[in-house]
C-alpha cells in the first residue's frame, strides 16, 4: 500500500472504532476478535520506519505489546472497558500503542523470534479457546455465557486460521532444489512484515 | 547427493557441544534408571520405600526419562543436519540451557516441593495433591516443562527454517516430488533430511498445543475459578506426551540412517516408499493418540475407533521406514562391519520394532479395557524405550568417539552388549508378564503374589544398568582419549 | 546494550502492570476483583427503602440494627435465582443453627421492580419457603435501582430469552451501611463468618 494513504486509512479506523464502539463492545467477539484487532492495526499503520537502538532485535518493543496483548486478555479489562469511561479511553489509546509496537518490533525481529511469537501466538489462541468455551463461570460480567462460548470457538477458528495462514505456504516453497551441500539462504521472504 | 565417505570425516557443526549434551544425558539416564531400578525394587519388596517418596521416584523417571530421551533425539537431529544445512550456533546452547533451566525446575519442583503427581499433570492432579504438595510445586514443574518446550522449539524453528530454505519448502524436504512420481532417487533429499523434516512438523505442533495446557494448568492452580476441562485437558496431554516421545525416536533414528552407511559402504538412498512412508508417520503420529483414552468412555466413539484403526495402521509405514527399509538396505550393501556402535543402532532398530507389536495390541480397544491400566503398558513402552530410543542413543555415542577403524565387536564389548540386551528384554518382559496377570501399573506396593515377578525384574534392571553404566563409561573413556588426541 | 536495558525496562514495568492490574495475581476476572476489593476494605452503600412480599416496608442497612445478607434476583428466572434460592433457604437455617437467627435479617433484593409485584415476590418466596421474618423477598423503588446496583456491583444483562443474567452472590451488609463481604450463595462457611465479624 503506498505510505501516504496510511494515515487516512488509519484514521478512517480509529473512527470507525469509536463510532462503533456501542455496538462492537455489546458482543465481546466483535469485541475482542475484531475491534482490538483493528485498532491494533491503526497503530501499526502509523509506526515510523525507524530502527532505533533501544529496539535491536525487536525484543523490547515486542515485550512490550506482549505485556500489553496480556493485560488486554484478562476478562476484568474487557470488562472494565464495557462498564468503566476511564477503561474505555485506555483502551482507544493503549491498544493502537500496541499494535504500533508490534509493527516497530516485527521489522527488526530475528526470523527465529518471528517463528517463535507465531507459534507462541497460536499457542495463546488455542489456549483462550480452551479457557471460554469450557470455563463453568462465567468469566465477564457484561457477557452472557453463550456469548463467552463464542468467543472461545473464534479464538479457536483464529488459532486454526494462524496455522495455516503461517504454514501453507511453506509447504510448496517454489524454488529450485538446491543440491544439499549448498548454503541455504535464510527464509525470511516467506514471511511478509505483517504483525501477529 | 551426500557423499557418504567424505561424511565420515567431517564432524557435524558443534560436535564438542553434542558430545556434551550426549554425556549429560548419558549420565542423566543412568540415575533414572537407578530410580526406576529402586522403583521396580520397592515393588518387590526388596527395600522398604516410602510410597510418598515411590511417586517422587515414578514422577521424576517419568518427566527426566522423556525429556531425556527427547534430549538425545535432538542431539542427533543438530549433529546430522548440520551436515545438510548451515545452522546458527547460538541455537543449540539457548535449547541446551533452556533445557537444564526446565531440569531444574522439574527436580526442585519433585524433591524440595514434592510435587509427585507424574509426568502427565493430568488435570486436576497437580492443584489436588491433598496437602501433599504445594501449588508452587506444582506451578515449577510445569515451569519446567514451559522451559523445555520452549528449548525445543527454538530448535525445530532453526532446523525447519533452514531445511525448508534448502530443499524448496516442506514438501521438497519431504520428498513428496519423489512421492508423486515427479523427481527422481537421486534429487531426493537425503533419507535424514525426510526424517528430520516430518519430526519438526509434528513435534512443533505437539509442543505448542502443549504450551496452550500447561498454560491452561497454571492458571488453573493459581485461579481456580478458571476450570479446566478434564477431558479436553487429558486429550491435549497425551496429543502431546505421545508426539513428544515418537519424536524422540523418529529423531534418534536419524543416526541409524546416517551412519549405518559408513559400515557397509553404501549410500542410503530416499525411495519413493521411503518417503511415503514419512508422510504417513507424520500424519498417523499424531492421529493415533486417542489410543491413550480408550477407557474414556465419553470419548466420541469416532475418535477412539480413529485411534485403533491408526494404531492398527501406523506399524505399516513404522515397520517400513525402519524395519524393512533397513532390512532392505543391509541387503543390498556388500558387507556389514560390527562393532558397539553398529550393533546398537540396528538393536534400536529391531528393539522399536518389537515394541510396537504390544503397543499394537494394547491399542485394540477390547484388549484395552482391561490392559491399560496394568503394567502391560509401562511393558510395551519399556521395549522400544530401553532396546529402541535409549540403544540408538548409546549407539550414537559409541560412534562419536570411534575411530575410524572401528574395532569389531567382541569380547568384554559383546558381553556388555549382550547383558544389555538380555537385562532389556528380561525386564520389559516381565512387565508384560504382569500386565497379562492383571498387575496394575503405578502401584507404590505390589500384592504378595506379585512380589516375586517384580523380583525377577529387578534382576533384570541391574543387568540393564550395569551394560549402560559400561557404554556410558566406555563413552567417557573415549572423550578424554580424543581429547587427548 | 541499550536494547538490553530497555527489555529490561520493559519486563519490570509489565510485570509491575500485570501485578497492578491482577491485585497483586489474586484477581482475573471482575467478580473476583470486586469481591476481593470489599475484602479488602468495606465499602459504604448509599442506604435505600424496601417493599416486601407482605407489602410491609424495609431498609438497607437494616433499621433495627441487624446484619444484613443481600442477594439479588428477579422472580421469574428460570435457573440460577432458582437455586440461589434453594441457598438462601439452607443459608437460613444455618443462621438459625449458628444462633444469629435474631442478629441477622435475610434479603433476596428484586432488580426488576416493575415486573416483580407483591405477589410476584410472595408466589416466589412460598415456592422457596421463605418465613417472612428471617428472610423476605423485597423490591426498591426504580429510581434508585441504578444507584443500588453500582454500589453493590451487580451487573444484569438482558439474556435475549426475555430474561436477565447476572452476577449472583451474597453481600454481607453491616448495620451501619457498609458493604463488608460478597460470598457465593453456597458458601455458608464463608458467609456465617462473615456475619459474625461484621457483628463485631
Ligand atoms: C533400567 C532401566 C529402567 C527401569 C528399571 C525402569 C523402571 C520403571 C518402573 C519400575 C516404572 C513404574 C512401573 C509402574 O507403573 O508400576 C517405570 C515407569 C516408566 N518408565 Fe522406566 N525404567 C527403566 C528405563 C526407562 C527408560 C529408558 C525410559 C525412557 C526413555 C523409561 C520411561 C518410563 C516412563 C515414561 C514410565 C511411566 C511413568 C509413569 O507411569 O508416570 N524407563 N520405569
Amino acid at each position: 500500500m503506498k505510505r501516504h494513504l496510511r494515515p487516512g486509512l488509519a484514521a478512517i479506523i480509529m473512527f470507525a472504532c469509536i463510532l462503533g464502539n456501542r455496538t462492537l463492545e455489546a458482543d465481546p467477539v466483535l469485541h475482542v476478535l475484531v475491534q482490538l484487532p483493528l485498532l491494533g492495526v491503526c497503530g501499526a499503520l502509523l509506526a515510523p520506519r525507524r530502527e532505533w537502538c533501544w529496539a535491536q532485535g525487536g525484543f523490547a518493543p515486542l515485550l512490550a505489546a506482549l505485556f500489553g496483548i496480556a493485560f488486554w486478555m484478562l476478562p476484568r479489562s474487557i470488562d472494565g472497558a464495557v462498564t468503566f469511561p476511564v477503561m474505555t479511553a485506555a483502551k482507544f489509546l493503549s491498544v493502537p500503542l500496541i499494535g504500533m509496537l508490534l509493527a516497530i518490533g516485527w521489522r527488526q525481529a530475528h526470523a527465529l523470534l518471528r517463528g517463535f511469537l507465531k507459534a507462541q501466538t497460536v499457542s495463546m489462541a488455542g489456549f483462550m479457546a480452551f479457557l471460554f468455551t469450557h470455563s463453568p463461570v462465567r468469566l465477564c460480567n457484561n457477557y452472557l455465557i453463550d456469548d463467552q462460548w463464542r468467543l472461545g470457538f473464534g479464538f479457536l477458528f483464529l488459532a486454526i486460521g494462524l496455522a495455516m495462514v503461517w504454514t501453507i505456504p511453506l509447504l510448496f516453497n517454489a524454488r529450485p532444489r538446491a543440491s544439499p551441500r549448498t548454503r541455504a539462504e535464510p527464509m525470511t521472504h516467506v514471511q511478509s512484515g505483517v504483525p501477529a | 547427493m551426500m557423499d557418504n565417505n567424505s561424511a565420515q570425516r567431517l564432524p557435524g557443526p558443534q560436535a564438542g557441544a553434542v558430545k556434551f549434551t550426549m554425556l549429560l544425558a548419558g549420565v542423566v539416564l543412568l540415575l533414572m534408571m537407578v530410580f526406576g531400578f529402586v522403583m521396580r525394587a520397592a515393588q518387590g519388596d526388596l527395600l522398604d520405600l516410602d510410597p510418598a517418596m515411590f511417586y517422587q521416584l515414578l514422577t521424576a523417571h517419568g518427566a527426566g526419562m522423556v525429556g531425556t530421551a527427547g534430549l538425545t533425539g535432538a542431539a542427533i537431529l543438530w549433529y546430522f543436519m548440520g551436515r545438510y544445512v548451515p545452522l546458527a550456533r547460538g541455537v543449540f546452547w539457548a535449547f541446551l540451557g533452556l533445557f537444564l533451566l526446565g531440569v531444574v525446575l522439574i527436580l526442585g519442583a519433585i524433591f524440595i516441593g514434592g510435587y509427585a503427581g507424574a509426568w502427565t499433570f493430568l488435570f486436576p492432579l497437580p492443584a489436588n495433591s491433598g496437602g501433599v504438595w504445594g501449588a508452587d510445586a506444582a506451578a515449577a514443574f510445569l515451569l519446567g516443562y514451559v522451559a523445555i518446550g520452549v528449548a525445543f522449539l527454538l530448535l525445530y524453528l532453526e532446523v525447519g527454517r533452514k531445511l525448508i530454505a534448502a530443499y524448496g519448502g516442506i514438501g521438497g524436504a519431504l520428498a513428496w516430488p519423489l512421492v508423486m512420481g515427479k523427481g527422481t532417487v537421486e534429487d531426493a533429499p537425503p533419507p535424514a533430511v525426510v526424517a528430520a523434516m516430518a519430526t519438526t512438523i509434528f513435534n512443533t505442533i505437539g509442543t505448542v498445543v502443549g504450551a496452550a495446557v500447561l498454560a491452561s494448568s497454571l492458571v488453573n492452580l493459581y485461579f481456580p475459578e478458571f476450570k479446566v476441562d478434564a477431558l479436553l485437558a487429558k486429550n491435549m496431554i497425551y496429543f502431546f506426551g505421545h508426539v513428544f516421545i515418537n519424536a524422540s525416536i523418529y529423531m534418534a533414528v536419524i543416526a541409524v540412517y546416517e551412519i549405518i552407511p559408513e559400515y557397509t559402504g553404501t549410500p542410503w538412498k530416499t525411495s519413493r516408499v521411503f518417503a511415503g512412508a514419512w508422510s504417513l508417520v507424520l500424519l498417523f503420529v499424531m492421529a493415533v493418540y486417542p489410543h491413550h483414552l480408550l477407557q474414556d468412555t465419553v470419548m466420541p466413539a469416532w475418535s477412539l475407533a480413529m485411534g485403533q484403526i491408526v494404531s492398527y495402521l501406523s506399524g505399516i509405514p513404522l515397520l517400513a521406514v525402519t524395519a524393512f527399509s533397513l532390512i532392505v538396505y543391509l541387503r543390498k550393501a556388500n558387507a556389514m562391519r560390527w562393532d558397539l556402535a553398529s550393533a546398537l543402532l540396528v538393536l534400536g532398530v529391531a528393539g522399536w520394532s518389537v515394541g510396537s507389536v504390544p503397543a499394537i495390541i494394547d491399542g485394540m480397544i477390547s484388549v484395552n479395557k482391561v490392559m491399560h491400566n496394568t503394567q502391560w503398558v509401562p511393558g510395551h513402552f519399556h521395549i522400544y524405550l530401553i532396546l529402541g530410543e535409549v540403544a540408538m542413543a548409546f549407539g550414537f555415542m559409541m560412534w562419536l568417539i570411534g575411530k575410524p577403524e572401528h574395532k569389531a565387536i567382541g569380547g568384554f564389548n559383546w558381553a556388555v552388549f549382550s547383558a544389555y540386551v538380555l537385562g532389556g528384554a528380561g525386564f520389559t518382559l516381565m512387565f508384560l508378564i504382569s500386565g497379562a496377570l492383571s498387575v496394575p501399573r503405578r502401584w507404590a506396593v505390589h500384592a504378595p503374589e506379585w512380589v516375586l515377578q517384580s523380583q525377577i525384574a529387578t534382576g533384570f534392571a541391574l543387568l540393564v544398568i550395569l551394560g549402560a553404566a559400561m557404554f556410558v563409561l566406555r563413552y567417557l573413556l573415549g572423550l578424554k582419549h580424543s581429547a587427548g588426541r | 546494550m541499550q536494547a538490553l536495558l530497555a527489555s529490561l525496562l520493559v519486563v519490570v514495568a509489565g510485570g509491575g502492570l500485570l501485578w497492578q492490574a491482577t491485585d497483586g495475581g489474586q484477581a482475573l476476572t471482575a467478580e473476583s476483583a470486586r469481591r476481593l476489593a470489599v475484602q479488602r476494605a468495606p465499602q459504604p452503600v448509599s442506604p435505600f427503602a424496601l417493599e416486601t412480599m407482605s407489602g410491609a416496608s424495609a431498609a438497607i442497612p437494616d433499621a433495627r440494627g441487624k446484619v444484613a445478607l443481600v442477594e439479588f434476583i428477579y422472580t421469574t428466572c428460570p435457573t440460577l435465582c432458582q437455586s440461589a434460592g434453594a441457598d438462601m433457604f439452607r443459608l437460613g437455617n444455618r443462621v438459625r443453627e449458628a444462633g444469629l437467627a435474631d442478629r441477622v435479617t435475610l434479603m433476596s433484593v428484586s432488580f426488576d421492580p416493575e415486573f416483580d409485584t407483591v405477589e410476584r415476590m410472595q408466589s416466589y418466596g412460598e415456592r422457596h419457603d421463605a418465613d417472612g421474618a428471617l428472610w423476605t423477598i423485597a423490591r426498591p423503588r426504580p429510581d434508585v435501582l441504578p444507584q443500588i446496583l453500582s454500589d453493590f456491583g451487580v451487573i444484569a444483562i438482558p439474556d435475549r430469552m426475555g430474561g436477565y443474567t447476572h452476577n449472583v452472590a451474597v453481600h454481607v451488609v453491616t448495620a451501619d451501611g457498609r458493604l463488608a463481604a460478597i460470598h457465593d450463595t453456597g458458601d455458608f462457611e464463608g458467609i456465617i463468618a462473615a456475619a459474625r465479624k461484621a457483628l463485631r
